[in-house]
C-alpha cells in the first residue's frame, strides 16, 4: 500500500502550523521512519493517514483512494496503528487487547457479546506468541506486564487484521534503549513478513539509521530532509536538534543496538 | 555539570526576595464562614433546632431522674412500651375461619380456649353488666414472623426488579447521553431530558399514582423504584463513559470500529468497578425505598407496616420494624463484601 501527502497543510485552532506543505511519497512496502523532534509534527502527519487528524489543506492519497469521510471506513480496517503510550485497556488482559485489533471485521453482535470467531482466537493466540510473550500472558491484566511488554501486545494488536499500512507514533518514545530496539526490530520484522509499508515517527537518530529504508526528518512542521540512511548527514542532524544535543544518548543506543545485531 | 554546581552554589549564597508566599485564608474565607454561620443560625431557628435541642435535654435530664415531666422521654416510653413484647406468634379467632376443621391444624398450630370480657347494657336493669365470652383461638407460633419474613422477600424482590430495569434502560440512555459517544445532539438533549426528569421525580410521588393505575402491589413499586433509578443510573454511567481514558477508545477509533463496540472493548472495561459499585449502592437505596413506597399500596413490607398501624396493632409493627433493621443490617454487610470482591 502507497501514501502520497499533496502539499498537506495543518493548522491547529490556536493558530499552531503543525504542517506546512508537506509533500513526499511513501512506495509499498516501504519502512519509512519520520524522524524529528518533539513538537515537529510528526504525529499530526501519521494521524492525517487514518483520519484522526484532518489536513487544513491539502491531501493524502492511500492507495490511489483520497482520505476523507466517506473513504476512511473502508480504509481505517487495513491501516494498523501502534501508539507512543501504548492505548491499551489496562484492567483486560493481553487475549481481550490484542484480538480488540479484529473489531472492525467482528459482527456488532458478537463484539457486544465478546465472543469472537474463531479464527480471530486462533490469529490473536499466534500474534502473541509472534511478539515473544508466553502463553499464560493471555490471561494477565496489561497493567500488569511492563511497559516494553505492553507495547509487545500493542504491535499484537497492529498486526490483527494483517494490516497492509502500519502507522508507529514513536512506538518506543517511552522505552529504555535496549527494550526499543527490540521492539523495533519487532515492528520491521511482522510488516516484513507481511509486506506492509509502515510509517514509524521517532526521534532517535541512531534507531531510525538502524531501522529505516527512508528517513524523512521534519522540522517545525516542515520537511528537512528525505533519503536514504546513510545520506543523513551530522549538519543536518545539526539542524534538526542543535548541533550540541544531537548526539546525545549516542553510545548509550550505539552499544543497544551492537548487541540487538548479535 | 558544572553549570548545575555553580548555579547551586550561587542559589545558596542568595538572599531570599521580598515575595510573599500566598496564604490558605484571607479576608474571602472569613466573609464566606460568616455568611454560611448566618444562613445556618437564621434556617436553624426557623426549623425548630433551638427547641429540639432544649426538649432532647429535657429527655436526657429526665432520663438521668431529675423528675422533672419530658414530652419526648414520655412519647419515646409510650412507643417502647407499645411496639413490645413484639408479635411472633398468628393468632385467629375459629368463628373467622371458614370450614375450620380440628383435627387437621396447620402444622406446629394449637387452639387455645380465651375468655374475653365485655360490658354490655342489661335492657332489664339498665345496668352496665360484664360478660364473658369463651373463645377458640387458632395459634400458629412464629407465624407471623413467617408472614413478615414473606414480606421482607417480596421487598427485595421488588427491590431486585427495580434495580434490573433500572440497569437496562439506564445503560442506552449513559450511552445516547454521554458527549464522547457522538450520538447527536438531538440523542444527547432527549436522553438527558429524560434521565433528569426520572430522577426528579421521587419514589414516594410516582409510587402514588401508579398504585391508581395498577392497583395495590408490588406492580407499582417495581416501576416506581425503576424510575426513579434510572435517573440516577443514567446519570452515573454516563459520567463515567465521559471520564473514561479516551486513548484505548482512539486505538480501536483509528482501526474502524464503530461506538458500540468502542463502548464495549475500549471503555465498559474500564468503567466497570464504578458500575458495579454505583449499581450496589443503588440496589442497597432500593431495597431501603422499597419498605418505604410500601405504605402508599406498592406491596412489601410497607404495606404491611401501614395496615397494622392504621389497626393499633403496635406489636406487629415493632416486629415488622426489628425486621427491616436486621436486613438493612445484613444487605449493608453483604454489599460491601461484594464490592470488595469485585473490585
Amino acid at each position: 500500500m502507497s501514501v502520497i501527502f499533496d502539499t498537506v497543510e495543518k493548522r491547529y485552532p490556536d493558530g499552531t502550523v503543525a504542517l506546512n506543505q508537506v509533500s513526499f511519497e511513501v512506495p509499498d512496502g516501504q519502512f519509512c521512519v519520520i524522524l524529528g523532534p518533539s513538537g515537529a509534527g510528526k504525529s499530526t502527519l501519521l494521524r492525517c493517514v487514518n483520519g484522526l487528524a484532518t489536513p487544513s489543506r491539502g491531501r493524502v492519497i492511500v492507495n490511489g483512494v483520497e482520505i476523507g469521510a466517506k473513504s476512511l471506513p473502508r480504509l481505517r480496517p487495513t491501516i494498523g496503528m501502534i501508539h507512543q503510550g501504548f492505548n491499551l485497556v489496562a484492567r483486560s488482559t493481553v487475549a481481550a487487547n490484542v484480538i480488540a485489533g479484529a473489531l472492525p471485521s467482528t459482527s456488532t453482535l458478537s463484539a457486544l457479546v465478546g465472543v469472537y470467531p474463531r479464527r480471530f482466537q486462533q490469529k490473536a493466540c499466534t500474534l502473541v506468541g509472534d511478539v515473544g510473550l508466553p502463553e499464560q500472558f493471555l490471561r494477565r491484566r496489561v497493567r500488569e506486564l511492563s511497559g516494553g511488554q505492553q507495547q509487545r501486545v500493542g504491535v499484537a494488536r497492529a498486526f490483527m487484521l494483517d494490516p497492509a499500512f502500519v502507522l508507529a507514533d514513536e512506538p518506543v518514545a517511552s522505552l529504555d534503549p535496549q527494550t526499543s530496539v527490540d521492539i523495533l526490530a519487532l515492528i520491521a520484522r511482522e510488516a516484513r513478513a507481511r509486506g506492509s509499508t509502515v510509517l514509524c515517527s521517532l526521534h532517535q537518530i541512531e534507531l531510525a539509521r538502524a531501522f529505516a529504508d527512508r528517513i524523512i526528518a521534519m522540522r517545525a512542521g516542515r520537511v528537512v530532509f528525505d533519503g536514504a540512511p546513510g545520506a543523513l548527514l551530522p549538519t543536518v542532524v545539526g539542524r534538526l536538534y542543535g548541533p550540541e544535543t544531537a548526539w546525545a544518548g549516542r553510545a548509550e543506543m550505539r552499544g543497544a543496538l551492537k548487541c540487538a545485531e548479535q | 555539570m558544572r553549570g548545575a554546581m555553580s548555579a547551586l552554589a550561587e542559589s545558596e549564597g542568595r538572599s531570599s526576595p521580598a515575595w510573599r508566599f500566598p496564604q490558605p485564608y484571607g479576608w474571602r474565607s472569613g466573609a464566606t464562614a460568616a455568611l454560611v454561620a448566618a444562613v445556618l443560625l437564621f434556617t436553624g431557628h426557623r426549623v425548630e433546632l433551638d427547641r429540639a435541642l432544649v426538649m432532647t435535654g429535657d429527655a436526657v435530664a429526665a432520663a438521668a431522674g431529675s423528675g422533672r415531666p419530658s414530652q419526648v422521654a414520655a412519647g419515646f416510653s409510650t412507643v417502647a412500651r407499645q411496639l413490645f413484647p413484639l408479635q411472633l406468634d398468628e393468632r385467629t379467632d375459629i368463628d373467622r375461619i371458614e370450614n375450620f376443621d380440628s383435627r387437621r391444624l396447620p402444622p406446629f398450630a394449637h387452639v387455645e380456649t380465651t375468655t374475653v370480657r365485655s360490658r354490655e347494657l342489661n335492657p332489664n336493669t339498665l345496668l352496665l353488666e360484664d360478660r364473658f365470652d369463651r373463645k377458640a383461638v387458632l395459634v400458629q407460633p412464629f407465624g407471623y414472623a413467617f408472614k413478615v419474613g414473606q414480606k421482607l422477600l417480596e421487598t427485595l424482590e421488588i427491590a431486585l426488579w427495580g434495580t434490573m430495569i433500572a440497569i437496562v434502560f439506564g445503560l442506552p440512555l449513559a450511552l445516547l447521553s454521554a458527549q464522547n459517544l457522538r450520538f447527536g445532539r438531538m440523542a444527547y438533549y432527549a436522553s438527558r431530558a429524560v434521565v433528569g426528569l426520572c430522577r426528579a421525580v421521587p419514589e414516594l410521588i410516582s409510587a402514588l399514582f401508579l398504585v391508581l393505575a395498577y392497583g395495590f402491589g408490588p406492580i407499582a413499586g417495581v416501576l416506581a423504584l425503576a424510575i426513579h433509578s434510572v435517573g440516577f443510573l443514567g446519570k452515573f454511567y454516563a459520567e463515567d463513559i465521559e471520564n473514561a481514558d479516551p486513548k484505548p477508545q482512539e486505538a480501536l477509533i483509528a482501526i474502524g470500529a464503530g461506538r458500540l463496540k468502542v463502548f464495549r472493548h475500549a471503555i465498559l472495561p474500564q468503567v466497570m468497578p464504578q458500575y458495579i459499585a454505583y449499581t450496589l449502592y443503588i440496589l442497597d437505596r432500593n431495597v431501603r425505598m422499597a419498605t418505604v413506597i410500601g405504605l402508599v399500596g406498592a406491596g412489601g413490607i410497607g404495606q404491611e407496616l401501614k395496615g397494622r398501624y392504621d389497626m393499633y396493632n403496635y406489636g406487629h409493627v415493632g416486629t415488622i420494624l426489628v425486621a427491616i433493621f436486621l436486613l438493612v443490617l445484613i444487605l449493608d454487610q453483604l454489599a460491601s463484601h461484594l464490592r470488595r470482591a469485585v473490585i
